[in-house]
């Protein structure tokens, strides 16, 4: 198993597009969005958190287009004949996506401390970051139920749409204030809002809401129902 | 329990439908360990869903397959099968090295990497990416996957198609390297050549049955040992086919040719009516062996 993960990190690190999309992109944005126009220091933090999460998004979604590529080549099905049993592949793979968040996290908090002077609590960069990684979770299973389901190329489409969307919806780009106040209260109920409010939380000083933990379960069973059907569909025709 | 783990293959009255196609119709089949089987077949005779069902990818719908005397699956995960599959691309962004060294630490007993690597005739290219190889190359990879785990069975689903002359040469002589260590190999291919020339014993499948199981020369043998042809000047082709020894007859372009169990005396007849012009006698190929052993219609 240890194995299996260090080879499919490996794998998912020297994905140009992963490096780019997953870690660069995030950094950029956040920069650009937090240093264009007047200074706004309360929404470095917030665009700082927002950003993590829309990168730990990103890559956590990314894992199931490594699945359905996989599928695509057949190395799933080698797999399936060597003695690894099918739920020690998809574990790893689930396990894969929780290591590859860590980059963006780490990345965009570090632009956040050494470039636009973030200053934050020890326990506050350590609570952002731990949070972050564990509130990803939910997103690997969406990008896995994509991956088992979908072809490549459309895993690919339905992962950029599901992050872009989830993560402007959830305004992890731009504060909910500037929302309508109909977007705004929809939100509240969406997963990358919930997520990115467990880094904010930590980042105000404070735990993080019960509500945002309780949503954020919610959808981690939705889309672990989700992840769960489509591998029984997918596996069957690997 | 001694004769059920002598066998490395066992199919017992094996059906497999896909939906109105039965892909494989009723096999029965016994593999020894060791030794090179080949399964000969054309395309959609069946190989592929033969080969799925015997690695457990596939489940019967009705008859058993196993290995080693259990289930597919059990073998699989204790590590005694190893397989090429076929049309399987190349994993990307991983190093031949890194591939062959991840696999053969999936099993038990493991050959060493470099050993893998040099008997798969790839000794060189440890270090390159997988998904940069020439198509030779990605296809000897696959034969390195196959073999890193030292199985007992390995299982090759057309593993020289799409492969040039020379590739395909080498990768037979890796082939029978690993063949020689006393392993049981088992391939499927659409080339008569490769059968004959690679293969102890060769199954030939048509329409999901086998409808043939023997070395090249028993199937030369059943589809009768000569080929008889000589030019016509009218004589009815009916009466060909009462002549001694003729099995088979099938006249083309004014000229007949005669499969017979029985050269001698069939050219001895046909010498009796006159009937030896441009006459040739040969012996039977695989070739025809095999379209007769196929061929809907070996009569005309």
């Amino acid at each position: 198993m240890r194995d299996y993960l260090r080879l499919e990190v490996r794998r998912t690190l020297r994905d140009p597009g992963f490096v780019v999309g997953g870690i660069a992109m995030p950094v950029l944005m956040y920069l650009l969005f937090t240093n264009l126009g007047q200074d706004e220091s309360g929404w470095r933090t917030g665009g700082m958190v927002g950003m993590a999460a829309y990168g730990a998004l990103g890559s956590a979604l990314n894992t199931g287009g490594g699945v359905a590529e996989d599928r695509a080549t057949g190395w799933l099905r080698q797999l399936r004949v060597t003695p690894m049993t099918p739920r020690q592949v998809v574990v790893g793979r689930a396990l894969t996506g929780t290591v590859t968040v860590l980059p963006a996290i780490v990345a965009v908090l570090a632009a956040g401390g050494l470039l636009n002077g973030v200053r934050l609590a020890a326990w506050q960069w350590a609570g952002i970051a731990a949070l972050l990684w564990l509130g990803s979770v939910p997103f690997t299973l969406l990008g896995l139920g994509n991956g088992y389901r979908l072809s490549g190329q459309t895993t690919g489409v339905a992962n950029m749409l599901c992050g872009l969307g989830l993560a402007v919806l959830g305004g992890l780009w731009f504060p909910v204030t500037l929302f309508p106040h109909w977007l705004r209260a929809l939100s509240r109920y969406t997963p990358a809002n919930r997520f990115a409010q467990l880094g904010g939380s930590v980042a105000t000083g404070h735990a993080p809401a019960p509500g945002a933990v309780a949503v954020l379960i919610g959808w981690l069973l939705v889309f672990g129902s989700y992840a769960v059907l489509s591998y029984r569909r997918g596996a069957a025709n690997l | 329990m001694t004769t059920r783990t002598q066998t490395a293959v066992s199919f017992t009255g094996t059906v497999k439908t896909y939906g109105e196609v039965r892909a494989v119709d009723g096999v029965d089949l016994g593999i020894a360990p060791g030794g090179t089987v080949a399964l000969l077949g054309r395309n959609g005779a069946g190989k592929s869903t033969t080969i799925s069902l015997l690695l457990g990818l596939t489940e019967p719908d009705s008859g058993t397959v196993e290995l080693f005397g259990g289930p597919p699956e059990a073998s699989v995960r204790a590590g005694r099968v190893g397989a090429m599959l076929q049309e399987a691309r190349a994993v990307s962004r991983v190093t031949v090295g890194e591939l062959v060294a991840f696999v053969a630490g999936r099993y038990p007993a493991p050959l060493p990497v470099a050993e893998a690597l040099e008997l798969a005739g790839i000794a060189g290219l440890a270090g390159r990416r997988v998904d940069r190889l020439s198509g030779g190359q990605a296809q000897r990879v696959r034969l390195a996957v196959a073999l890193a785990g030292n199985p007992a069975l390995l299982v090759l689903d057309e593993p020289t198609a799409a492969l040039d002359v020379e590739a395909r040469h080498a990768f037979w002589t890796s082939m029978r390297g690993y063949a020689r260590r006393g392993h049981t190999v088992l391939f499927s291919t659409h080339y008569l050549e490769e059968a004959d020339a690679h293969a102890d014993r060769i199954l030939v499948i048509d329409r999901g049955r086998i409808v043939a199981d023997g070395t090249g020369d028993d199937l030369r043998r059943s589809a009768g040992g000569s080929l008889v042809s000589f030019d016509l000047a009218g004589e009815a082709p009916e009466a060909l086919s009462l002549l001694p020894g003729v099995r088979a007859v099938e006249v083309r372009e004014g000229r007949a040719r005669l499969r017979t169990d029985d050269s001698d005396a069939t050219v001895l007849a046909l010498a009796g009516l006159g009937a030896v012009r441009a006459l040739e006698v040969a012996p039977a190929s695989l070739d025809d062996a095999f379209l007769a052993l196929t061929d809907p219609e070996p009569v005309r």
